[in-house]
């Protein structure tokens, strides 16, 4: 594992790595949504809307795999001080922020003709909405040590607290009467038809993929930058 | 007196007296503001004051005790206290946890007090008071254990105060809920998951902000 | 300080465990006895909320029950749980998901007579999804596809 720290042996994965992983997912996630717009029959009591659970299905989850590898990434970056962990943590942190507001507009628009409102108040939408929140501050945080040329575990600090809030969401229908339906998906039982959840679990991989590879495009313009900033450090130094 | 007291006591002369990180007796003011500015907002309405006042002193506490975070750590760090105690051999962990003490101190108790002139004002009923005092004393010491937090990571940064209020608020948000929820009806529930929001902030807090303020010093 | 820094940050750390775990139980205890995000009508029969306080009342329809009310404007229906039942009268426009047999959350309070009135009505999705030809199927058949395809 240690092996894939070094900066310029990541370089040369990601650099074939980014594209194949955006065409795969793009390729994928296009198919899917294209097969639930088209194919997918409509459902017994929501009609048509349901189609839009291929959109934010993926995207909750990739709101929610946003933050836990800002998390991951930053245990890895107090524990053992590599920056490409500080990087990936960082990289991580606009695309999450995209797919988690995603996942609530597209949530938003479902719910007004299926449940009637277009939000409720109830743990699993707070919950979702404190997590765009973390977001921001964990981007603004960022910044502001960038700025301040502070040390980079501040960052990595907040993205490891503010991981409560995972289990929270993931809970949240369980714990609290939500308006929010309870897990369609458990560990290896569904209960959604597999005319719908093939398409699903498509769109699934693909949106993940896409965001796999936004990732590591972010994080070679990072490292291309942070590089380029200290060349330029080292000719001002010369004489 | 053990060195933990001695931090405190220094602490909460610091808070107390007039220097770079006093102005204890703000929190209390801005509270007791809000509490007299909502009537006006929303008209003399009695029954809708009496309603709606709690949540309102809620959002005013949380508020009040957001407000000293600027002045919470960083002068400190720019003094070097911690780089001081740290020669002594005071974990930054232990200094921050007086630090938590003191500022809710600082805060807690004397918003609770503000709370029955702010209830007044509203015409809140005594049970829902009753509450209220018992929300904001199991919620205050997480909210102090919060604005320490937010101090301590943005301590080093420039653009500090307005960044920790943004670092705080999602994080302050469970406090809110169940604090405010405890307010009517069923309080027992409400009231345990706002100690419980509580605790978890105070066991993180120290570790935490004591861990920004090491990566700060280097 | 008499502890080295090392020691200090254990006893902290001790502190800390001590005070997560006692977080969690008491969130255990919380989320077991608090109020609860709506009413179901078994609630209602055994521990009455007041009359005109706001609160949420969430059930299934019961089947049968739709009707409109003599204004000819209202609709009303029968909240039920499987072990109680409420009336509830609503005058608005219903949500897409709202037919009898569904699950529903109504806001609104409780009048003197023990009829709901609900101002909002929210349909509450549950956690199945079923293309719309298995609804051709007598309920029986459905249940039993919907079991095929997600053992």
């Amino acid at each position: 594992m240690h092996g894939y720290a070094n900066p310029a042996r990541f370089l040369k994965i990601a650099r074939w790595l980014t594209p194949v992983l955006l065409v795969v997912g793009l390729v994928l996630a296009g198919g899917a949504l294209a097969w639930g717009l088209t194919q997918v029959p409509p459902e017994r009591l929501q009609g048509e809307t349901v189609r839009i659970l291929f959109v934010h299905v993926p995207t909750a989850w990739l709101g929610m795999a946003g933050w836990t590898t800002i998390a991951g990434a930053s245990f890895a970056y107090l524990v053992w001080r590599h920056p490409l962990a500080d990087i990936a943590a960082r990289a991580a942190a606009w695309p999450g922020a995209c797919f988690t507001a995603i996942c609530l507009a597209t949530g938003s628009i479902w719910a007004r003709p299926t449940w009637g409102v277009w939000w409720v108040w109830d743990g699993r939408l707070t919950s979702f909405l404190i997590l765009l929140f973390l977001y921001f501050g964990y981007i603004a945080l960022s910044n502001g040590a960038a700025q301040s040329e502070a040390s980079r575990r501040i960052p990595a600090i907040f993205g490891l607290v503010g991981a409560i809030n995972i289990p929270i969401i993931n809970r949240s229908v369980e714990w609290w009467e939500t308006q929010h339906q309870r897990a369609s998906i458990t560990a290896g039982t569904s209960s959604i038809d597999a005319a719908f959840l093939w398409p699903l679990g498509i769109a699934v991989l693909g949106f993940t993929c896409i965001f796999g590879g936004v990732l590591l495009a972010r994080m070679r313009a990072i490292l291309a930058h942070s590089q380029a900033e200290a060349r330029l450090r080292r000719k001002a130094m010369q004489p | 007196m053990s060195p933990f007291a001695a931090l405190l006591r220094r602490d909460l002369a610091a808070m107390f007296g007039s220097g770079a990180r006093g102005g204890a007796a703000l929190p209390v003011l801005f509270f007791l503001a809000v509490a007299t500015l909502y009537p006006f907002a929303v008209g003399s309405d009695a029954r809708l004051l009496a309603e709606t006042g709690g949540g309102v002193l809620w959002i005013a506490a949380l508020l009040a005790a957001l407000l000293p975070i600027e002045r919470l750590v960083r002068p400190d760090l720019e003094l070097g206290l911690f780089d001081q105690l740290a020669l002594r051999g005071v974990a930054e962990e232990a200094s921050l946890a007086a630090r938590i003490l003191a500022h809710w101190l600082s805060f807690g108790p004397p918003l609770m007090v503000a709370a029955l002139p702010g209830a007044a004002l509203m015409g809140i009923e005594a049970q829902t008071l009753l509450n209220l005092e018992l929300g904001l004393l199991v919620g205050t010491p997480g909210l102090a254990a919060l604005g320490v937090m937010a101090a301590g990571l943005t301590a080093a940064l420039r653009s500090g105060a307005a960044l920790g209020g943004l670092l705080a608020i999602p994080l302050a948000v469970p406090l809110l809920i169940f604090g405010a929820g405890s307010l009517d009806g069923n309080a027992d529930g409400a009231l345990a998951l706002t100690g419980a929001a509580s605790l978890v902030l105070l066991a993180l807090a120290p570790f935490a902000a004591g861990a920004a303020i090491r990566a700060a010093r280097e | 300080m008499s502890w080295k820094p090392k020691h200090q940050r254990m006893a902290l750390l001790g502190v800390a465990l001590v005070a997560l775990v006692g977080a969690v139980l008491l969130a255990m205890w919380g989320l077991r006895s608090q109020a609860s995000y709506f009413y179901v009508p078994a609630q209602v029969e055994s521990d009455p909320p007041a009359v005109g306080q706001n609160i949420r009342l969430g059930g299934m329809v019961l089947e049968g029950s739709l009707g409109q009310a003599d204004d000819g404007v209202s609709i009303l229906f029968t909240v039920h749980d499987g072990e109680a039942q409420v009336p509830v009268r609503y005058r608005g426009i219903l949500p897409d998901l709202f037919v009898e047999g569904s699950g529903v959350v109504a806001e609104g309070r409780f009048t003197p007579e023990g009829t709901f009135v609900a101002d909002t009505l929210l349909a509450k999705h549950d956690e199945n999804y079923v293309p719309r030809e298995l609804e051709e199927m007598t309920a029986a058949q459905a249940k039993a596809a919907v079991a095929e395809t997600t053992k």
